[in-house]
């Protein structure tokens, strides 16, 4: 007796059955289809929505980028407030003051203890409260520009800037001895410092938040508006239509876009409206390729052609059908234009083609800092970091988004 | 194929022509700009553009005049600067940004690549995080602020390079790599889920089924494959690396043409504003038209499908 | 009930007790789950089987071509003595194209676009055979004349989006063929096919296989195929093997639920047209979290309570008498204390072999 299949017989169940003695009679009764059922569909099926909603609150960057948004959100919105400053009051008795200084502290002789900072940058004296307030400029009772020292009394002491030598140092003014610094302090009055003008920096940079988003979003919805009635009507139309639409858009593609935006700025002249509408105008390509890209492919789709004959309306199908569909990658677009906007805004307003002085935008704090650089490099740090961070929050999230949405990498 | 080149070619002079209409018309729109009556120039310049575009014409004949000049690579006088014309200032800032914009684009590619597919080939080990932070910091950080803090650390701090100039080649390490990072990083992303795609192909698991040495079926099926979106981005990437070249020009305060363009956007120069414009319009095209032809060297499928219709 | 041996000569192929699984964000993906079975040389094995029930991960597994996030859990796949699952990458190599080839699904992705097919062809020759581009270029004209390619010398240099789906197909074919393999793995070979060209390349596998000798296993959707060109069968479900045997016993005499709704789904086989599977009532289980009894009970009409329990194991013709030689199911209708359902497991069917 040979069996031509032995090896089939000694193949392993994953769940071993039971021996032939333990199988209870009622196991052999007849239950049907549908009996195993309820015990593997563990998983409910989820909706498309509520899939992508799921994966993207797992992906932590994207959230973290999420939150970061928000928060920029309301402090761009109800953050200048709360401020006391205005972002183009001036004061310049108060100006390039650091975020955080040295303090010097020196009795007064009444007991009392008089502190101040030395700023280095520009060589002056500010008085500092006890909780790091900014008191203001102290004015040098003589000043010795020969030997570069300048001097300053509080109450019985005298103390001597000097500034032969870099970086500058206090001395005692009857000992000649250096006065050891007390400690550091934060600037409680101006808590991001204040620029050349004495401006306050926090505020400055909270309108500067105000107009990177402002223009992000208004450009970045403008674009939107544009891009799916443009690539809508191509697709919807097909034919002729398309054809001529889709030999403009090819054309508008090769143009590169920072010299339209140039230009824009040049003839619109500066101001916020005219970076919004320099903006706005051109990066609406690839949303119009994308929507027409989709809506070629979903006029194909059986429901479509069933809402047709069911007679529904054009605005009906597009409305209703379509554009839900669509939804996933133009949303997944729209994020990503949203850094490119807040880019460009930023870059024009570097090279001097954005917004109008005294308004602040992320791009000219950045170019008012570098003019500023070798004796103030911390005016530097807030912009830089404000600009790095956000297009870093909407890279993730944008990331996030189409992870989340793209239907590749769904099973 | 032939068929193919000569539209492409055409493609390229429709955009290149709706290119300079477009600007002709712009600053035409602009109060005060070079072909407008209000304008408030010095008398010699006013005579040069006289010569050159007979003002006092109807506009169509200004734009023709503008178009014949342009058409013999005569871009004009300037609008500023007494006896300086637009090719001149490009002729003279063309060498310092062709120098760092091949030095850039080389970076893009010879690194951005490879990392890449050291990512892919890595894919979630740590080569590949750590290639995706790095690409991550690239494309989010603006090539502005790299400039800036970079020629602080590096130039002002610790003085390793110099601030500014391209006396030697340590002057050119702060604005190669401002001017890369971005385009690096994006290449780097791009070649890695690229490559992915590529490994994901039905035809990469035959070529492994054929019994393949792997390192033969990387580089000759998934490579080769992998690149063809790389290079179709190679032309966008060229346009903004040297549009990128502005600001980079002007914070190392590099004598190319980006500078210029910079300065006569502040100083209203209108004409030379226009004339780099065109000029870099112009460049581009050419570029996107040879990323193209590598393109067709790459894609066999592009020869017959496009000469056949 | 005395057999005679079908098969003198050892197994080529022996797959034992093969699991399979991939790791995916969702969790454990459990595509195949103890497969076993012989391949003998000069034989044709149909594997049959919806969609999703392991058939191709099967083969890949054996061959090693898993994407990276699937890996063989458990079991050997014995090649000429050698376990596969095991073999060094190097000499697994060696073997793949060379002495076990594949054919895949979709002749349209399966080729390098970027590569003209005669460079695929060569390069197929060249890594395993110690010959000059100019005699691999030589063999690979031999093989477009054996697949019946036209004007086979020209057609060398086309890229593969300048040949038809069929034509493509049999580039394919004489690719894997380059070196003569004793094992041929052809999964779905004709189903991107369209139906007169399916039946060209069907006729001229098998009579390749005739020619050259060589075994070969044939995963399909297709009944009629099964029917008209394999030796025996390999019916899959859900990751397992639900029944096995010679062609002529299982469409005779099919002892397995899951079988017998696949053939019932074919109205005439005599007619010789080829039947697509429609579909049984219900839909395939879900590998992520497969039934913990028999994978087909949720759509079975007989199962019991033990069906959802446990999984049964694979009964063959000498433990149930209605099994023919060879023949294995995997049923609990085939436990001796099981109830009994004349179709599957009627006593009266016994000795038909
Ligand atoms: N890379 C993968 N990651 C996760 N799951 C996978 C992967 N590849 C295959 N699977 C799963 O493994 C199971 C078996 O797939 P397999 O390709 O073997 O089915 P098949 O029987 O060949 O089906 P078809 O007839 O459609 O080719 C399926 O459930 C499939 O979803
Ligand atoms: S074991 Fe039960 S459920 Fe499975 S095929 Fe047999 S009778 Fe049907
Ligand atoms: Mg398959």
């Amino acid at each position: 007796m040979t069996d031509t299949i032995p090896s089939e017989v000694a193949s392993k169940a994953p769940a071993a059955p039971p021996s032939v003695s333990q199988i209870p009679a009622d196991k052999w009764l007849k239950v049907g289809p549908d009996a195993g059922d309820a015990e593997y569909i563990a998983a409910p099926s989820l909706t498309y929505w509520q899939d992508a909603r799921r994966r993207l609150s797992r992906n932590i960057p994207a959230m973290l980028s999420l939150a970061f948004i928000v928060l920029l959100l309301v402090a761009a919105i109800i953050g200048p407030w709360f401020s006391r400053y205005s972002y183009f009051e001036q004061d310049l008795a108060l100006s390039n003051i650091p975020p955080f200084f040295e303090t010097y502290e020196v009795e007064t002789g009444t007991g009392e203890t008089a502190r101040f900072f030395l700023n280095s940058g520009n060589f002056k004296v500010y008085g500092v409260g006890p909780g790091g307030e900014v008191e203001g400029l102290l004015r040098a009772t003589k000043k010795d520009l020969i030997n570069k020292q300048h001097r300053y009394e509080f109450g019985e002491t005298a103390v001597l800037m000097d500034f032969k030598s870099l970086p500058a140092r206090m001395l005692d003014a009857e000992t000649g001895e250096v006065i050891g610094t007390s400690g550091w302090s934060w600037n409680a009055t101006n808590w991001f410092g204040t620029d050349q003008l004495g401006r306050d920096l926090l505020v400055r940079q909270l309108y500067g938040a105000r107009i990177s988003l402002t223009v992000a979003f208004v450009a970045s919805l403008v674009n939107f508006f544009i891009g799916v009635f443009y690539g809508g009507i191509s697709g919807y139309f097909g034919g002729a239509v398309d054809s001529v639409m889709m030999r403009i858009v090819e054309i508008i593609a090769t143009i590169p876009l920072t010299l339209y935006v140039i230009l824009m700025m040049v003839v619109l002249q500066n101001g916020l409206l005219s970076v919004v509408v320099a903006i706005g105008t051109v990066y609406w390509v690839d949303m119009a390729r994308i929507v027409r890209g989709q809506i070629l492919s979903l006029k194909q789709a059986d429901y479509v052609a069933a809402a047709q004959t069911m007679g529904a309306s054009t605005r009906r199908i597009l409305t209703r059908h379509l554009l839900p569909n669509t939804m996933g990658p133009i949303l997944v677009t729209l994020t990503m234009l949203i850094p490119s906007a807040i880019f460009i805004e930023s870059f024009m307003s570097f090279i001097g083609l954005g917004v109008t002085p005294p308004l602040a935008s992320w791009g000219t704090l950045t170019s008012e800092a570098v003019e500023t650089l070798r004796a103030y490099p911390y005016q530097l740090f807030f912009p830089a970091a404000a600009i790095s961070l956000t297009m870093f929050a909407f890279n993730f999230l944008g990331d996030g988004l189409r992870d989340a949405l793209d239907p590749r990498l769904r099973k | 194929m032939i068929g193919y080149i000569i539209r492409r070619l055409l493609m390229m002079i429709v955009t290149l022509f709706a290119i300079i209409t477009l600007t002709f018309f712009l600053m035409h729109a602009v109060p005060g700009g070079p072909f407008t009556s209000e304008k408030q120039v010095l008398p010699e310049i006013q005579a040069a553009l006289d010569a050159k575009y007979h003002l006092n014409d109807p506009i169509w004949l200004q734009y023709f005049n503008y178009l014949k000049g342009i058409a013999v690579l005569d871009l004009g006088p300037s609008f500023k600067y007494p006896g300086l014309t637009v090719n001149e200032m490009i002729v003279e800032g063309l060498p310092v940004t062709m120098k760092t914009g091949v030095l850039a684009l080389l970076c893009v590619v010879a690194l951005g690549v490879p990392l890449g597919i050291v990512a892919a080939l890595f894919r979630n080990k740590w080569p590949d995080t750590l290639v995706m932070v790095f690409a991550t910091i690239g494309v989010a950080i603006p090539s502005y602020v790299v400039a800036t803090v970079t020629l602080y650390i590096f130039a002002l701090r610790l003085g390793w390079v110099p601030t500014f100039g391209l006396d030697d080649w340590r002057g050119f390490i702060l604005p190669v790599l401002a001017l890369s990072g971005f385009w690096l990083a994006f290449i780097a992303r791009l070649s890695r889920s690229s490559l992915l795609e590529t490994l994901n192909e039905d035809y990469m698991t035959t070529a492994k089924a054929k019994g393949l040495h792997p390192m033969q079926v990387l580089f000759k099926h998934g490579l080769r494959n992998s690149l063809i979106p790389i290079v179709t981005v190679l032309g966008p990437v060229v346009a903004n690396l040297l549009t990128g070249s502005f600001v980079i020009e002007q914070i190392f305060a590099l004598p190319g043409i980006g500078r210029h363009f910079v300065l006569s956007i502040t100083n209203r120069d209108y004409t030379t504003i226009m004339g780099i414009t065109i000029f870099y319009a112009a460049f581009l095209m050419v570029m996107i038209f040879i990323v193209d032809m590598i393109y067709l060297a790459l894609d066999p499928r592009i020869k017959l499908g496009k000469a056949s219709s | 009930m005395t057999i005679t041996a079908a098969h003198t000569s050892e197994p080529i192929l022996s797959v034992k007790n093969l699991s399979t699984s991939f790791f995916s964000d969702r969790g454990e993906v459990k595509a195949v789950r103890g497969v076993s079975f012989d391949v003998y040389p000069g034989e044709i094995l149909g594997i049959v089987g919806e969609s999703g029930s392991g058939k191709s991960i099967t083969c890949m597994s054996v061959l090693r071509l898993l994407k990276a996030n699937g890996r063989v859990l458990d079991g050997s796949a014995v090649f000429e003595g050698k376990d596969l699952t095991t073999l060094p990458s190097r000499q697994m190599r060696a073997l793949r194209g060379n002495d076990i080839s594949m054919i895949f699904q979709d002749p349209m992705t399966s080729l390098n676009p970027t590569l003209t097919v005669g460079e695929q062809i060569i390069e197929t020759i060249r890594a395993h055979r110690q010959v000059s581009r100019a005699d691999a270029a030589k063999r690979a004209i031999e093989l477009f004349d054996l697949v019946k390619i036209p004007s086979p010398s020209k057609r060398l240099k086309s890229y593969p989006h300048e040949f038809s789906g069929g034509m493509r197909q049999r580039v394919m074919i004489a690719m894997a063929l380059s070196c003569d393999p004793k094992l041929l793995v052809a999964d779905e070979p004709t189903t991107a096919l369209d139906v007169t060209i399916q039946r060209q390349v069907l006729q001229l596998l098998k009579e390749l296989q005739s020619r050259l000798g060589m075994a070969v296993i044939l995963i399909t959707h297709d009944l009629g195929v099964i029917a008209e060109v394999t030796d025996r069968i390999l019916v899959m479900y859900g990751g397992m093997v639900m029944e096995t045997g010679r062609v002529a016993d299982l469409f005779e005499s099919p002892r397995h639920p899951y079988t017998q709704g696949l053939l019932k789904s074919i109205p005439d086989l005599s007619s010789g047209e080829h039947q697509r599977l429609s579909p049984i009532p219900g839909s395939p289980p879900d590998m992520l979290h497969p039934p913990a009894g028999c994978p087909f009970a949720p759509r079975c009409t007989h199962a019991m309570g033990i069906c959802t329990e446990a999984v049964p194991q694979l009964y063959c013709a000498g433990d149930t008498p209605v099994l023919r030689a060879g023949q294995a199911a995997r049923c609990w209708l085939h436990h001796a204390d099981a109830p009994e359902v004349p179709e599957v497991n009627a006593r009266e069917h016994e000795g038909a072999a």
